[in-house]
């Protein structure tokens, strides 16, 4: 559990705006109350990823207990990456390998009920072993 | 809290009035986070879960109609034993 901080958020980085928010509203669905930020397309919109929006998501998520990310393909993670690099030292924020909805949704269950840094990025990372039935 | 109360173990048995989707699903597994000593247990047929795993609770893939045991063990059982089961049980339209 965390203490005297609020819950480990969550950033949904994808090539797609509506990929990201619509996995984002799904989430948030299941998980109430854990904070999903999505951070979709490229800066005009289209398709396509940007560092300014990872990381302005990452400070709308932070709540001083950490940050998730999770990309959805290929470059997601070199922007992911980037932001978190020129962020070093300045952030709790970690990049998580884990497949995009059902990885978002483990991590944000887990985050919603308390659960620290390690025990989100470890809900997500085992969603890549989850049979979808 | 009485030792014994670390071995205290609760059955309900429900049909689902809808399917076990992913909604009724996360809230499964907030519920299980919010009791984190007790531990519930969830069987339909061959297919078993534990809550805590919204992702295997969601592959159970229970339809409705489905028989679903719920077993909590631990402090408090009953009471999450009944608030599973109101999950479970809950009218709800949305299958999400």
């Amino acid at each position: 559990m965390t203490e005297g901080l609020g819950l480990v958020g969550i950033v949904l980085v994808s090539h797609s705006e509506a990929l990201a928010e619509g996995a984002a509203d799904l989430v948030r669905q299941i998980a109430g109350g854990a904070t999903v930020v999505p951070a979709g397309g490229a800066p005009d919109g289209g398709l396509g990823t940007s560092p300014d929006k990872i990381e302005a998501a990452i400070e709308d998520a932070d709540a001083g207990s950490g940050v998730v990310l999770i990309p959805d393909l290929g470059s997601a993670v070199l922007s992911a990456r980037s932001v978190l690099a020129d962020l070093a030292g300045e952030t709790t924020a970690q990049l998580v390998d884990a497949p995009f909805v059902e990885g978002a949704v483990a991590a944000a269950v887990a985050a919603g009920t308390g659960a620290d840094l390690p025990a989100v990025i470890a809900a997500a990372e085992e969603a890549r072993d989850a049979a979808k039935f | 809290m009485p030792p014994s109360s670390e071995d205290d173990v609760a059955e309900r048995v429900v049909v689902l009035p809808k399917p076990l989707h992913a909604r009724p699903a996360g809230q499964l597994a907030q519920l299980a986070g919010r009791h984190k000593e007790a531990t519930i247990q969830l069987v339909a047929g061959e297919k078993k879960a534990n809550a805590r795993g919204v992702l295997a609770v969601m592959a159970m893939g229970a339809v409705t109609g489905t028989e679903v045991t719920v077993t909590v063990t631990g402090p408090g059982a009953e009471a999450v034993a009944d608030e599973a089961a109101d999950i479970l049980t809950a009218a709800e339209a949305a299958d999400a």
